[in-house]
């Protein structure tokens, strides 16, 4: 036990992850978790504090007996559990307590403020997450215990986007793959010259315009990152660009969802704005999580946005390495440029992508739509939107000409958000699936009479039901844990991320970089959003 | 008075008014014993930000043209102060890494330094990054420095 002293916070919070586990199983928290709208996540609570916790204390132990060496499960496993198990504990604490304590905070609020808060700067679980880990970083700063687990946070946000690829279709990917390599290509390369065209207006040298413009062309500090040692850039060039890149990328982060639901935009074309639009890569899974955390179309959109700016990432280092070689002789091999520069997880999002397409995660039935989902979770709720659309009908009497069982149905359906079961009868799967099902068919049944003009239902309250019953309706049992698993990688990549965002970073922002960076960027941000509203209108995403 | 100076220098147009400080002193005094030292700032290392996208290969490639440029550029500082100031070839050159306060502090302990000289804080010109050298932007706090010194600290105007 030599090593006992460093792994004392992890056994702490492991420690505290079981207690609060067992605290939660005994049903103590019932009242509060039922103020907080969090009861039906419960389980879940049981299941990953224990889990969890039993993990550090159990890790924790062995690291104190032996100092992790070298092989895999020390390196990925044993030597980061510390920091691993902290951003856990954030992500928990905010997905079940922060968020929804927001929302309520928000909505007393309103009358005062003639708004909510939450809404209007989207504080959701993601964008909390990402503010939690950069006020922590720039506070406290990041505990000694934890830095090597903090930074597993972009290995664990690349396993978020390899098991996205399992949720997209041929159809999808083919129709998205094309906006995104004419929107992508058109943006990137028009941003990349006008900066090194600003460069020249403003006597800037070649590697600082180069430089910069990576950054604001391609994915933020990642093209930056790719590009500085191809432009052999100088210190203060670097650290002015990245200072620049990640203020603009906090500030779009807000931005860009308060703008999109303003202008009414669609999951696929915020998606696809934000996948243009937004500089830092991180950044733009943020806002897409941030415009709807609830399902997730808009960060499937996104994503490929992303990863489709990764793929022009090498592009962008040969034009440069071309433009900038020119004046000094340099010349960089195929392999240093598009080998080395190649972000290889795109092949593990392919590769699952190819595995669900060929139906490895889903028995055909399940293609057919037989596989009907009525439990307790996040991912089956309608949007906040929804919801509220769905509550100010019921209230103002639009639900008068439906029968009792419809009525019930809707009624369940504000209630808890999903159509479900009864709570009573959650540990009896039969019952529960049966009523939860049962509601489903009366609500298909409402739809049914509104086509049939039998009854008269606003376009925003049908458009909430159908999706109510689409969000229900599940592909594969598989491909459902992946996506559950997926935002928790979201979740804790982007904490994790948060905590790599630090003041000294930001306070770098000056100089002509952010004079031609806020040019460039505003331009980017306009131009696209305008251009996606014009371009993207009929994308269904499945 | 002093015989033992630790002068503090990355570059700015502070540090170099501390240049001619203490290169003045050295010309008053040649029996002055002179060491100039530059930190390399250790937040250089989290420069990378929130990039997740790139291989562990670009990064390491990042880091190393980081280094590489910082050492050029810290090349470049010295060569600069022993044209500015020819006594500078007779004095001791000193490059270290890590949190700028602790790393002056400890230096100087090290050293046995009497007095540090650093640059007064100086206004930048708006729309030049190349003024600020090889420091980064946000400065060094008196509230972090201060308590650590181990000797007189003086801040030249």
């Amino acid at each position: 036990m030599s090593h006992m002293k460093e792994q004392v916070p992890t056994l702490i919070m492991g420690t505290l992850l079981i207690v609060y586990g067992l605290i939660v199983q005994s049903g103590a928290l019932m009242p509060l978790t039922k103020y907080l709208h969090t009861h039906k996540t419960l389980d879940l609570q049981v299941t990953m504090t224990l889990i969890i916790g039993g993990i550090a204390i159990a890790g924790a132990l062995v690291n104190a007996v032996r100092k992790p060496g070298n092989s895999n499960l020390d390196t990925f496993i044993l030597q980061p559990l510390g920091g691993i198990v902290l951003i856990l504990v954030m992500a928990m604490a905010i997905r079940w307590y922060a968020e929804p304590l927001m929302k309520i905070v928000s909505t007393n609020l309103q009358p005062i403020l003639g708004f909510k808060i939450y809404k209007v700067l989207n504080l959701n679980y993601v964008v909390l997450g990402i503010l939690a880990g950069v006020v922590l970083t720039n506070t406290w700063g990041i505990p000694k215990f934890a830095a090597p687990g903090v930074k597993c946070a972009r290995f664990v946000l690349k396993m978020g986007v390899i098991m996205l690829g399992a949720r997209y279709s041929f159809a999808e990917l083919a129709k998205l793959g094309v906006y995104s390599v004419f929107l992508v290509g058109f943006f990137v390369l028009g941003i990349v010259f006008l900066v090194l065209w600003l460069g020249n207006i403003f006597k800037q040298p070649k590697s600082m315009t180069g430089v910069l413009s990576a950054g604001m062309g391609v994915c933020g500090v990642s093209a930056t990152v790719a590009v500085a040692p191809v432009v052999k850039a100088k210190s203060a060039e670097m650290a002015y660009t990245i200072g620049t890149i990640l203020s603009f990328g906090i500030i779009c982060m807000f931005v860009f969802p308060t703008i999109g639901k303003l202008a009414g935009m669609s999951p696929v074309q915020f998606g696809a704005w934000a996948g243009t639009g937004i500089l830092n890569s991180a950044q733009v899974a943020a806002a897409a999580l941030a415009f709807n955390a609830v399902d997730i179309e808009t960060l499937k959109v996104a994503e490929i946005f992303n990863i489709t700016r990764v793929l022009f990432l090498p592009v962008i280092v040969l034009v440069l390495a071309t433009w900038f070689g020119k004046e000094t002789g340099q010349k960089l091999s195929f392999k240093s440029v598009v080998i080395d520069k190649f972000p290889v997880f795109i092949i593990g999002f392919l590769i699952l992508f190819f595995l669900s397409s060929i139906g490895l995660f889903s028995p055909p039935s399940h293609y057919k739509g037989k596989y009907i989902d009525v439990s307790y979770n996040d991912r089956t709720q309608v949007t906040n939107e929804e919801w509220e659309t769905l509550s100010s009908a019921a209230a103002t009497g639009a639900f008068a000409s439906l029968t009792p069982k419809q009525l019930e149905a809707v009624t369940n359906l504000i209630e808890h958000r999903q159509i479900a079961g009864n709570y009573e009868d959650r540990n009896d799967k039969k019952v529960f699936d049966r009523v939860g099902r049962a509601r489903m068919t009366q609500l298909e049944g409402i739809l049914a009479a509104a086509k049939a003009k039998q009854i008269t239902l606003s376009a925003d309250v049908k458009s909430a039901i159908k999706h109510a019953v689409k969000q229900v309706h599940k592909k594969s049992k598989t491909v459902v844990t992946l996506t559950d698993f997926m935002i928790w990688f979201f979740a804790f990549g982007l904490i994790g991320l948060g905590m790599q965002i630090t003041k000294k970073a930001i306070t770098q922002a000056g100089g002509w970089p952010i004079v031609m960076g806020v040019i460039a960027g505003v331009t980017k941000a306009t131009l696209s959003f305008f251009v996606v509203l014009w371009l993207i209108k009929d994308v269904v995403l499945n | 008075m002093f015989t033992n100076i630790l002068l503090c220098s990355h570059g700015t147009e502070g540090a170099k008014k501390a240049e001619v400080f203490v290169f003045g002193k050295l010309e008053a005094d040649p029996g002055l014993r002179v060491t100039v030292l530059t930190v390399l700032d250790e937040d250089w290392r989290e420069m990378t930000g929130d990039d997740w996208l790139n291989s562990s290969k670009t990064h390491t490639t990042f880091l190393d043209h980081v280094e590489e440029q910082m050492n050029e550029e810290i090349a470049e500082h010295w060569h600069r102060i022993k044209k500015d100031h020819p006594l500078a070839e007779g004095v001791k050159f000193l490059q270290r890494t890590g949190n700028i306060a602790e790393t002056i502090t400890k230096t100087a302990k090290e050293l046995k330094c009497d007095l540090i000289v650093i640059g007064s804080w100086q206004k930048r010109p708006k729309f030049s990054i190349h003024s600020t050298g090889m420091s980064l932007r946000a400065t060094m706090k008196n509230k972090e420095l201060h308590p650590l010194l181990p000797c007189p600290l003086l801040i030249a105007p």
